[in-house]
């Protein structure tokens, strides 16, 4: 479903991503760590589109990124970092849009929509104006747009930002399901705890290098470590002194 | 059957028709929430944006037809050569401002950082945010250029077809210097940009030397020739450079005046009808052409050139204490030293946030140049004082839309950061006092420069200049009152931008306050002034010696004046400042 193909990217002379080759099969929840800087914001960025890298191929769902962008975005859903909103649309209209530039069938929109708010507890304020939101309210309405088509990929940056535990909890418990249905997710975090109990594989970046692509049982094996939270292998790995896998 | 399978079905690509429409219903949508929230939250502020407006418009129908009449008596030519000056140079104005406006827009939003990663193409994406940028741009030449086509058909009878042709032709002739400002943009920032700031500095500085040029090479020629013959011949050879027949606004120009063109009998002209259509016809080909091209740009360009911007590593700025952030600081004396510290860091912000010195720079700038060229008219005594006046008026005015602008909304920004100072040892009243000091002090130096060079310009005697200093002086502390008092007041405590803070109800009251404020103090200063010079110009039979008006221009009106005018300019820093002091102290982060 997600392919990175020798991927780069460069920041003038800073190469922020170096020859990132990685796929991701369907179904999979693949969780990037890293430090603040690693590259895990460069990659989800050209994920989505908004970088071209300045090497390699990127493909979702078969279709490259940078050359057919429409095509693959037809099959991903994004919640950014910052979840932006129109502040003068209410939360249903903003689904109703989003619906709409997916060119989705009225009839299905509709039941989409509500399954939506209800499944994120957004009823309550689904028809006020976005300006009125919370930042946590707005992460759940960014949710709630992301999964509207039924996205074959979705794409999480620091998802959880923002959300209350209950939030947490729906987020934690749709994205098992959906992966569960074939969904292919690809989340950065910071949030280790998160990563160790729900992604199938995690990588580790650091300074745009993957250093780490495997389980979190294989990257206790590698590491060889007495440690067994996930958070020790990461600082060993990620620390300026860190031993390679 | 649901998941990701399902969901291929459910979904499809749209087509440019499909995408334009849904860009247009979700343009309407947010205009109408728009119009609808402020008639709704923002009564007061839309009244009076609907009330100045009808005003001025009203103010430039009156003046632009005194103005067309006048000409038309003088020489119809003068006619086409101001129009070509006056399109010309808004075309100029339209091409940059479009493009500023876009590159934000398109480069810089949340909006488009969200729509480039649905599945809708770039041109369109290009289109709704090219339709924004068009329209901020060029609203002001509604505004501006209305009343002055209508004023024109007016004073020369022109027929219906000339009011029909209005809208189209302005519309139609907006889009051609919008459309180059957008490909302008998607050009710099997808091939050359490093160079964006550049190219825009060079071009900026380019347009604003030759208007300098232009701008000084008409005022400044001797007095002694001033609207003789030989004056009007070389303003006209000077402004010839605007008539260019390859420039769209000469064909607005030569559609507009040939749409007015009357027969002998007063019935439209035939052939001036169909030339008007024929420039029509040329401008709508032109600015559909440079759409197309646009388009096909932004389809080329956009994605590209957002990568481009969104790759880019900032720049490292390190920054060092001024000198008066040291003169500030450097004292160890723990008097005031809390005061000193707040003020050197609303010193740095200011000089770090570009938006803030840049306008302040501007209008200053501007007035200033403005001031300096009074001395090319030469007014007579009572003329020149009410000059005087009407220019610590606009001293004043300007002045108090930046305390509205930036000063009002500092404390509703402190208050975002209010963990910050709440756990320092400063004294909230002190808070509230350094963005007063910070205000005032901010707003007297270059205030208090600008009255004098007015004066100085316009031969004022030294008594008239006290007056004006002294007076301005109190508007300086007036203002920053009202702005500081009502900021601690009416806190928004919530909100991030400053713009819409100042755009809210406590920024409408504070500019409207202002205002009075100005009013008040201009015209009780003006009116014994005014009426000395009067009785003095024209003599006891215009002012009876035993009147009222009399007693107003002599020296118990002059000294009631000056009482009045320092209590209002104390009134107007106290009573704000104490209900914000106040107000301040009580409120709770």
């Amino acid at each position: 479903m997600i392919e990175f193909d020798h991927v780069t990217r460069t920041y003038g002379p800073k190469t922020a991503v170096a020859d990132l080759s990685l796929a991701i099969p369907r179904g999979e929840l693949f969780a990037l760590l890293g430090p603040n800087g690693a590259g895990k914001t460069t990659s989800i960025k050209m994920l989505v589109g908004l970088l071209h890298p300045s090497r390699g191929t990127i493909r979702i769902c078969g279709h490259d990124v940078v050359a057919d962008p429409r095509a693959a975005h037809l099959h991903v859903g994004y919640v950014p970092d910052e979840p932006c909103l129109y502040d003068k649309l209410t939360g249903r209209e903003f689904l109703w849009f989003i619906a709409d530039m997916f060119g989705m069938p009225r009839h299905l929109a509709r039941g989409r929509i509500d399954r939506e708010i209800e499944c994120f507890e957004l009823g309550e304020f689904a028809d006020d104006l976005a300006e009125s939101y919370s930042l946590g309210m707005k992460q759940r309405l960014v949710f709630a747009a992301s999964l509207l088509h039924d996205p074959g990929v979705l794409v999480l940056d620091e998802p959880m930002v923002g959300l209350d535990p209950r939030s947490v909890r729906i987020v934690k418990d749709l994205l098992a399901a959906r992966t569960s249905e074939g969904m292919t997710v690809f989340m950065s975090t910071h949030t280790l705890a998160m990563a160790e109990e729900m992604a199938d594989r995690v990588g580790i970046m650091v300074r745009g290098q993957l250093r780490f692509l495997g389980t979190v049982t294989e990257l206790r094996e590698q590491v060889a470590l007495e440690a067994t939270s996930l958070e020790q292998l990461y600082l060993e790995l990620t620390s300026p002194r860190g031993r390679q896998p | 059957m649901s998941g990701p399978a399902a969901s291929r079905e459910a979904v499809r690509l749209l087509s440019l028709e499909e995408e334009s429409r849904l860009f247009l219903r979700l343009r309407a949508t947010l205009v109408w929430e728009t119009i609808r929230s402020m008639v709704v939250g923002s009564r007061l502020r839309l009244s009076l944006v609907v009330i100045l407006s009808g005003l001025f418009w009203a103010a430039l129908y009156g003046l632009f037809v005194e103005a067309f009449s006048f000409l038309e008596a003088l020489h119809a030519d003068v006619i086409s050569l101001l129009f070509n000056a006056f399109f010309s140079s808004l075309m100029v104005m339209l091409v940059f401002s479009t493009g500023i406006l876009l590159y934000g827009g398109m480069y810089r939003s949340p909006e488009a950082r969200l729509l480039l990663t649905l599945p809708v193409r770039a041109e369109t994406v290009f289109a709704h945010k090219f339709r924004e940028a068009m329209w901020f741009a060029s609203w002001g030449f509604v505004l501006l250029g209305s009343p002055m086509l209508v004023a024109y058909g007016v004073v020369r009878e022109a027929g219906w077809p000339y009011y029909a042709l209005v809208l189209p032709f302005m519309i139609a002739f907006v889009t051609i210097p919008a459309a180059i400002g957008g490909i302008c943009c998607l050009t710099l920032v997808a091939w050359l940009p490093r160079l964006r700031l550049h190219a825009l500095s060079i071009a900026v500085a380019g347009i604003c030397l030759l208007a300098i040029w232009l701008g000084w090479s008409l005022v400044a020629q001797p007095r002694a020739d001033a609207m003789s013959a030989v004056w009007f011949e070389r303003t006209f050879a000077r402004l010839a450079i605007t008539e260019q027949k390859l420039f769209p606004s000469w064909w607005l120009s030569s559609g507009l005046l040939e749409a007015a063109r009357t027969q002998p009998d007063g019935r439209t002209s035939l052939a001036g009808l169909s030339e008007a259509v024929k420039f029509l016809s040329l401008l709508l080909a032109n600015s559909l052409l440079l759409h197309v091209l646009a388009g096909w740009m932004a389809r080329v360009a956009y994605r590209k050139g957002y990568s481009h911007l969104a790759g880019e590593v900032p720049a490292r700025r390190r920054r060092r204490a001024g000198l008066v952030d040291r003169a500030l600081i450097g004292s160890d004396a723990a008097v005031g030293r809390p005061l000193r510290l707040l003020l050197v860091k609303d010193l740095r912000l200011f000089r770090r946030d570009i938006a803030q010195w840049s306008q302040f720079l501007i209008f200053f700038g501007l007035l200033g140049l403005y001031f300096f060229n009074l001395r090319s008219f030469n007014y007579h005594n009572a003329y020149a004082s009410m000059i005087g006046f009407l220019n610590l008026a606009v001293v004043g005015l300007i002045l108090s839309t930046f305390t509205t602008r930036f000063i009002y909304p500092m404390i509703s920004l402190e208050g975002r950061r209010f963990w910050i100072l709440g756990l320092l040892p400063v004294h909230r009243d002190q808070i509230v006092w350094s963005k007063f000091l910070f205000s005032f002090l901010g707003g007297i130096v270059p205030c208090a420069g600008l009255v004098l060079l007015s004066d100085s310009m316009l031969g004022l005697p030294g008594r008239l200049i006290a007056l004006h200093e002294y007076c301005c002086l109190l508007l300086c502390l007036g203002l920053s009152g009202i702005a500081v008092g009502l900021g601690a007041r009416m806190p928004e405590l919530r909100e991030s931008s400053p713009s819409k803070i100042s755009s809210g109800f406590g920024g409408t009251l504070c500019l409207v306050l202002s205002s009075l404020f100005i009013m008040v103090v201009v015209v009780v200063a003006a009116i014994p002034t005014h009426l000395f010079l009067l009785a003095r110009t024209l003599g006891p039979t215009v002012i009876a010696p035993d009147g009222l008006l009399a007693w107003a221009g002599g020296p118990m009106g002059a000294s009631a004046s000056l009482v009045v005018v320092t209590v209002a300019g104390l009134a107007a820093t106290a009573v704000p400042l104490a209900m914000g002091l106040k107000a301040f102290r009580r409120l709770e982060a």
